[in-house]
């Protein structure tokens, strides 16, 4: 080195380019590709990609049913990205562009980046690939199978198994003499976007049901999603009411949420309208609205979250200040301008609302327009604030099983899982946004939550690469129609054939505690190892020692519980060494359960 | 004097005190010399807050006086509206908390306003309080200070070669600011290093604060030279530095004032190194805000932190209107640039400003930690401050008398110190295993800077402390904190000796505001407080086991692919 650079460059040495022999030759570039059961080579290719960080860089493109994969030797770098995160792909140039590597492809994806690649000017050398990356990136464009039906992995257990529906509502003590589980939807037919078992008030008969789902969007009654032990209180969720522009009413409507607010004796049933009231309003004009004064003993707040649109718009315009360049000079304001993390204060506030109603005694029903984005939000963060079983990471796989994907969150036409046409107005990362909102939870709670990071990291990847049949199709009605669990493997049998890749050394279960956190801006951070992971300046230099710490920590965490168990064992057994002088024996026997017992977990 | 002069009412009965994380409580408020003493006696609890004057930044006095709208009313009722009356105090402290006090009685309100007021700004330094702790687990004759220079040199086998122990300053003569002893070139003799004193700002002139055992360079600091319109040089303050870079080719001079800056500098006598005078050395301008700027932008951030509504509109960019994570940002980029230059670079750097007891200093404990493993330990960290602000002469005294909130017009106050336990807890943040102190060091740290029981941090420099007795007559902060229950609160149970440089990323997306400080007094991060304190004990435990049995088979996992 000259001299010193002018500006100091921390992470000099990137990543993902690090030095390594340059003796393999160049004809093994894609000798080490480890493809997955059913992946098949599709075309490889001498190309050039154009690094945003480290500038243009040549090598060769491998292109898969499932993988677009890019390795160059000088430097060393590879790109291995499933081709269900791409979005978008485009001819960069033409035959006569002018300019250095200005004709190739440049590909957009859905988590946060994008793709260029320079090809040679000369015989349409773009041509195939570009057509055939086109054909597997959106295979549902071309009459081809998600690549989750190719491919077999076998894992020791099956991820489908993970959440019962009935052994769920069993945990929460259900059914009782209030509420009752009905199997009315077991053929979709009084509505089709949710799941078949269903949990009602005991009172309401099967006909009350369907009177109701008349009335409400979509045929998304009421129905109990979480149940508080002791007081009974529920979270319930539907969709809007079918009031319209005449301010139609529904007797059976309004009776069956006064059942509701009865079955605990609740004075006051709190219906949370998880849209602006302007929004609520507008919505009139196409059928929709909300519960006026005619609904007796319930009261209607407004929880100001933006629709699908505003949270997609937000995202981009994110994409924008950290892709491929970071906003340097005003990083704050233009975060702030963003208004992400303002959207994700108001989901988190909107939750806090939920819960804190939940935990006082009051049983609340949270809807938006049709249910299935905002309401799974605030319902899964609610839950997962009041109920610590959904902060294991087995709990957690049931929640989202649960709230988003039995309930139809639209995950088909919000992530658009191979279908090519990228500018549909129907996606939005809500889903993405609930995680960030979980990521930020584990942030100010960082001993509550038995899974870490890497679990969240990796469930959004999976969001999008159509590996697996978790996230596939919009419902459990289109989702038994394609098979999904006879025919694709669940994202939870990679998860839990893992798991010690995704816990947290920290974690400390206290089965009783409420989580609130603080939905206020001077605590909310931005999820830069999600949002800004692939600028290899944000990649921590030191997070490799960290996870390997953290690994060993587990392993003394287990070791010390087994220890701690030897220890009962042994006090109790009459062979004890103390076993003969019973005074001393019950004092010191006593005192180290006690003041373990926070640390046992159900691994 | 007489503290006693000041106390007009010393106790009063049926306060109410208002502090953040705490419900309200009633009870008895007493003011000391040194103290205020709260005493809530409800319901059986006894609560007890023991506030040193000293930490109260400002207060705001509101007096309800009944009397003054009614003075229509006869005399008689006179006596029963002034004991009606009633005050509310609000007390703004160094360590940002803000307490409530409502004090039945305007005239005993006012009097402890008055008290307050008085005593928590003492100007004479033998009245403040260390001079009076004497806690029963301590003795005056124990150590004082944890090194001295003598003895970093005398540790220091590989300097003898080439470097020397000068006590030129054992008068405090020749440089007011500097410790008796310092590390110099072994060419330069005492008489040199009087007439190189004359050439630099208050006699700071280039002494050894760190030498690199890898390469064998070295980092020195001094003030700026004194070179002045007419361009004066100095034969021997040549010497010195030529002496310094003796068998290399070249050295870095790491000005912390821009160019223009540096040059304006010459019309008040300043000045700085030219190429002609001083061909081996390369300086690098790199401008970094101090004294007022510094102190202004520490306003700006607890006002913006400190604002009730919880909706805050437009926090991000109070935020970064407050420049304080700038700040944070160049002073970490100057200190990587500076050990860049040491470590990658491999040639010794001289760095100063103006004065050489600020930013001079920040960046090269910072450079410090960034390289050497030695000091990322809690002995050697605190080693570390008590040699490079301490007895480099950092003026606490000034730097440190009133904090965020005072009212008081600005004189030499400066949060270098703050900011620097900032850069710390950055590093902290980015290494979590790589440092072996905790958080709640720095953040005792930030809290004594300001107001303590200890006299660690009196004073401007070493002469004043010598002049004032404090060896004598105080205790240490130091080896208060290495004492072994304080030891196990501030180390980092997740440490891990590493001899590998710790290069911070200093981009903007990669620093956050220390909360832990700075939004201290909130629940939420008493919460943090509180988990970060469970898990240390967790591990701890799990250490203590390791250590008990056969050592736990570290079982390593498969390699993990990301995806």
């Amino acid at each position: 080195m000259a001299s010193p650079v002018s500006v100091y460059n921390s992470n000099a040495l990137d990543t993902h380019i690090s030095s390594s022999s340059r003796e393999s030759l160049k004809m093994e570039l894609l000798a080490d590709v480890s493809l997955l059961p059913g992946e098949e080579r599709i075309i490889d290719k001498e190309t050039i990609y154009i690094c945003p960080f480290s500038g243009a860089v040549k090598g060769k493109v491998l292109i898969t049913n499932y993988r677009l994969y890019f390795k160059s030797l000088d430097p060393d770098l590879t790109l291995d990205v499933p081709l269900g995160a791409i979005g978008r792909v485009e001819k960069m140039g033409g035959a006569s562009s002018r300019g250095e590597n200005s004709y190739g492809l440049d590909i957009t994806c859905k988590d946060m980046r994008n793709l260029r690649f320079a090809l040679k000017q000369e015989g349409h050398s773009r041509r195939d690939i570009f057509e055939l990356i086109f054909k597997y990136a959106f295979p549902l464009s071309h009459g081809l199978p998600l690549f989750a039906y190719v491919t077999q992995e076998k894992y020791g257990e099956s991820g489908w198994d993970i959440y019962k529906p009935i052994e769920e509502f069993r945990r929460q003590g259900l059914p009782n003499n209030k509420w009752r589980i009905t199997f009315i939807n077991k053929n979709y037919e009084l509505c089709d976007t949710y799941p078949t078992v269903l949990a009602v008030p005991f009172k309401s008969k099967e006909e009350d049901l369907r009177r109701v789902a008349a009335f409400r969007s979509r045929g998304r009654i009421p129905v109990l999603s979480w149940i508080h032990r002791e007081n009974q209180a529920v979270i319930a969720r539907c969709s809007q009411p079918l009031v319209g522009m005449s301010g139609k009413r529904n007797k059976d409507d309004e009776r069956y949420l006064d059942v509701i607010r009865e079955a605990n004796d609740t004075s006051k049933l709190t219906i949370f309208d998880a849209r602006p009231s302007v929004n609520a309003v507008a919505n009139k004009a196409t059928g929709g609205g909300y519960e006026g004064d005619e609904y007796q003993n319930a009261e209607l707040v407004f929880l100001d979250i933006q629709n699908i649109h505003v949270m997609r718009e937000s995202l981009k315009k994110l994409k924008d200040i950290v892709y491929p360049n970071v906003e340097d000079s005003h990083w704050l304001s233009s975060l702030e301008s963003t208004h992400w993390l303002e959207h994700v204060k108001l989901v988190l506030s909107g939750a806090i609302q939920v819960a804190d109603k939940v935990s006082s005694g009051q049983s609340v029903v949270v809807h938006c327009s049709d249910g299935w984005d905002r309401t799974a939000q605030l319902t899964s963060l609610a839950m997962l604030m009041l109920d610590s079983h959904y902060r294991t990471l087995r709990g957690f796989q049931v929640l989202i099983e649960k709230e988003w994907i039995s309930f139809g969150h639209k995950f088909a036409s919000r992530i658009g899982h191979g279908d090519k046409n990228h500018a549909d107005q129907d996606r939005s990362p809500i889903f993405v946004q609930f995680i960030d909102c979980v990521w930020q939870m584990t942030k100010q709670f960082p001993t509550a939550f038995e899974f870490n990071e890497r679990l969240l990291l990796t469930i959004l990847d999976h969001l999008y690469s159509c590996c697996f049949g978790t996230f596939l199709y919009n419902c459990e009605s289109a989702r038994d129609q394609h098979e999904v669990r006879l025919k694709t493997v669940s994202l939870w049998s990679l998860v839990n054939s893992k798991m010690e890749m995704y816990l947290n050394p920290f974690y400390t279960p206290e089965s009783g505690r409420v989580l609130y956190p603080v939905a206020s801006m001077r605590h909310l951070e931005l999820w830069v190892t999600y949002y800004i992971r692939w600028n290899p300046r944000i990649r921590q230099q030191q997070q490799s020692p960290v996870e390997q710490r953290y690994k060993e920590l587990l392993a003394l965490r287990d070791e010390y519980l087994k220890k701690l168990e030897e220890l009962q064992l042994s006090d109790s057994s009459p062979s004890s060494r103390l076993a003969n002088t019973p005074n001393s024996s019950s004092s010191t026997s006593s005192t180290p359960p006690q003041q373990y017992t926070q640390l046992q977990t159900p691994l | 004097m007489e503290f006693s002069e000041h106390i007009k009412t010393a106790n009063v009965e049926d306060v109410v005190l208002r502090q953040p994380l705490h419900p309200p409580g009633r009870g008895t408020l007493c003011i000391t010399g040194h103290h205020l003493l709260f005493s809530d006696r409800e319901e059986g609890s006894c609560r007890q807050v023991l506030l040193l004057l000293r930490n109260i930044d400002a207060i705001e006095k509101s007096v309800e006086n009944l009397l003054t709208c009614s003075g229509l009313f006869s005399n008689a009722g006179l006596s029963q509206r002034l004991s009606g009356s009633s005050g509310t105090i609000t007390i703004k402290c160094k360590d940002l908390r803000v307490l409530q006090l409502d004090i039945p009685g305007m005239e005993e309100c006012l009097n402890i306003a008055r008290s307050i007021e008085t005593l928590s700004c003492l100007d004479s330094m033998s009245e403040l309080y260390p001079f009076f702790y004497r806690p029963s687990s301590a003795s005056l004759r124990d150590q004082w200070g944890l090194s001295s220079l003598e003895r970093h040199y005398s540790q220091m086998k590989e300097l003898h070669d080439r470097w020397r122990l000068s006590t030129v300053n054992r008068d405090f003569s020749v440089c007011p600011s500097y410790p008796q002893a310092v590390i110099v070139p072994k060419s330069t003799d005492d008489d040199m290093l009087e007439k190189v004193a004359k050439f630099r700002q208050g006699g700071r002139f280039p002494v050894l604060c760190y030498y690199h055992k890898k390469n064998g360079m070295v980092i020195m600091r001094s003030s700026q030279p004194l070179t002045g319109a007419n361009r004066k040089h100095c034969r021997e303050d040549e010497q010195l530095l030529q002496a310094v870079i003796d068998g290399s080719d070249k050295g870095y001079i790491i000005d912390t004032r821009s160019s223009q800056q540096a040059l304006q500098a010459r019309m008040t006598g300043g000045g700085l190194e030219s190429k002609s005078c001083y061909s081996s050395w390369k300086r690098l301008q790199r401008q970094m805000e101090r004294g007022k700027a510094l102190q202004e932008s520490l306003i700006k951030l607890v006002e913006a932190c400190g604002e009730e509504s919880n909706n805050m509109d437009r926090w991000l960019s109070k935020l970064e209107n407050s420049k304080w994570l700038s700040h944070v940002q160049t002073a970490l980029s100057t200190a990587g640039l500076l050990a860049e230059c040491v470590e990658r670079d491999g040639h010794s750097v001289l760095v100063h400003g103006s004065e050489g007891t600020d930013s001079t200093l920040l960046i090269s404990t910072l450079a410090q930690l960034i390289m050497d493993p030695s000091c990322r330990t809690l002995e050697g960290f605190l080693t570390l401050l008590e040699r490079e602000w301490v007895q480099a002469g950092h003026p606490f005294q000034q730097r440190c008398a009133h904090s965020a909130h005072s009212h008081a017009r600005l004189q030499q106050e400066s949060p270098v110190f703050l900011l620097l336990l900032d850069c710390v807890w950055q590093l902290w943040r980015q290494f979590p295993l790589a440092l072996g102190f905790s958080e709640a060091l720095l953040l005792r740290l930030a809290t004594e800077a300001y107001a303590s029981d200890y006299g660690t941090f009196l004073g401007n420099n070493q002469q004043e402390r010598c002049a004032l007795g404090v060896k004598e007559n105080t205790h240490c902060l130091f080896q208060a904190l290495l004492r072994p229950r304080e030891r196990d609160c501030y180390s980092n149970p997740l440490y891990e000796h590493t001899e590998l440089a710790i290069w911070p990323s200093v981009y903007p997306q990669s620093l956050q505001l220390w909360r832990g400080f700075f939004l201290r007094w909130t629940p939420q991060t008493h919460h943090l407080e509180e988990a970060q304190e469970e898990i240390r004990n967790m591990v701890i435990e799990w250490g203590k086991l390791a250590l008990s049995s056969c050592p736990a088979s570290t079982r390593r996992s498969e390699d993990v692919q990301n995806m």
